[in-house]
């Protein structure tokens, strides 16, 4: 065999190792799988779609939308929940069909009575699209309404 | 027995004070309040329904077919013409105005256990049913209409007993105790009819909207409290606030 030959042969060898190397499987990092995760998982990507964007302001505008709502508004006191992805029915006297997909607060709200004393918190749902609230329902539950996330 | 007139003069006033005293609680809103008040007078001649002549079952007949009739105009309009809905509220008003009623005045037997304290809570927990799964309306409002409905009933089966007691002569009908009843065991078609109502009391109550608002509102300590709190000016001074 003559050097020139065997300089072939051996950058033959080098450039196949390189080639094969990639063929290799590489251990994953976590961030890797959970990327894979994802990738794989397409709901999450079109429920959020589904459900619109998640509120921000919730606060401000739960507590502007009931001041106007709620008898002696300015003493309520609130506490709320994280959004939460839901959906509601219409009632079947006007159909029964999906009308509402949005984002949920669940919100307490205690307002003091006429006498000024203040009242046992009453829990309210508030339906939200996008940042905007479509309406609310008086307790922690409603036999047309579906919580996504718990 | 009291007659028609007794019966809706006696439940209507009943409902005007409860559903008033709800308005003023702040339980229910001014227009919610005025439903309550209809809810609670017709609860108040739904017991004598049974009894094939009486004004109260073609009163009843009347509203239910009118308003099953309105319910499929509101559900229907936007897919039905005016024609195929014209035809449809015919067959539903004429079919349970005179044909539905003809078989009700067939199959019940008036002082039957139509007239009986279950019976009565069975009509609220429906009530309450149909308000939350067709007219979407939160647990709150939709159990006061329900216990409205019940609290007319019960005041018709207690003026029934009270009628029952004839002071003049001092003296008891042979009615008494035939309306304001948990149970009837004196035949086996009757026990029968008792555990079919209570069997189904019982499958209402499992798929009845949440309770745990009305018995915040209505039946805890704080409704109580909050009772008390407007019972009495709460300033002390009367018509001068």
């Amino acid at each position: 065999m003559t050097k020139r030959l065997k300089i072939m042969v051996m950058m033959a060898i080098m450039v196949a190792i390189v080639l094969l190397s990639g063929c290799v499987a590489v251990p994953q990092s976590q961030a890797q799988r959970d990327i894979g995760t994802l990738i794989k998982r397409p709901t999450a990507v079109v429920l959020d779609r589904e459900y619109g964007n998640k509120p921000i302001h919730y606060v401000t505008a739960i507590k502007s939308y009931f001041s106007v709502k709620l008898p002696r508004a300015k003493d309520a006191r609130y506490k709320f929940s994280d959004p939460k992805r839901a959906y509601k029915r219409k009632g079947f006297a006007y159909g029964g069909d999906v009308d509402w997909k949005g984002w949920l607060v669940e919100t307490s709200i205690s307002i003091p009575n006429r006498s000024g004393r203040l009242l046992t918190p009453k829990p309210y749902m508030v339906l939200f699209s996008g940042n905007q609230i479509v309406e609310h329902i008086l307790g922690n539950s409603h036999k047309l309404l579906v919580k996504v996330d718990r | 027995m009291a007659n028609f007139n007794t019966h809706f003069i006696v439940a209507a006033s009943a409902s005007a004070v409860l559903s008033g005293t709800l308005l003023s609680m702040e339980v229910v809103s001014p227009e919610q309040g005025v439903v309550a008040f209809l809810l609670g007078t017709l609860g108040g001649l739904l017991p004598d329904v049974d009894s094939a002549r009486s004004t109260s079952i073609k009163v009843a007949f009347n509203v239910l077919s009118l308003l099953l009739t309105i319910m499929m105009i509101f559900v229907k309009s936007s897919t039905y013409s005016i024609l195929e809905m014209l035809v449809l509220a015919t067959i539903i008003f004429v079919g349970i105005r005179y044909g539905f009623l003809e078989i009700f005045r067939k199959i019940s037997k008036h002082r039957g256990m139509f007239h009986s304290v279950p019976v009565a809570f069975i009509w609220g927990v429906g009530i309450a049913i149909l308000m939350q799964y067709f007219f979407a309306l939160n647990s709150l409002v939709s159990w006061v209409y329900g216990l409205m409905v019940t609290f007319g009933y019960l005041v018709h089966l207690t003026l029934d007993e009270i009628y029952s007691v004839d002071l003049g002569n001092r003296r008891v009908k042979k009615s008494l105790g035939t309306a304001l009843k948990f149970y009837n065991f004196k035949t086996s078609t009757d026990i029968v009819h008792t555990s079919i109502i209570y069997c189904l009391l019982v499958g209402l109550f499992m798929i009845a909207p949440d309770t745990e608002l009305v018995i915040n509102a209505l039946f805890s300590q704080d409704a109580w409290l909050n009772f008390k709190d407007v019972l009495l000016p709460y300033d002390g001074k009367w018509f001068l606030h």
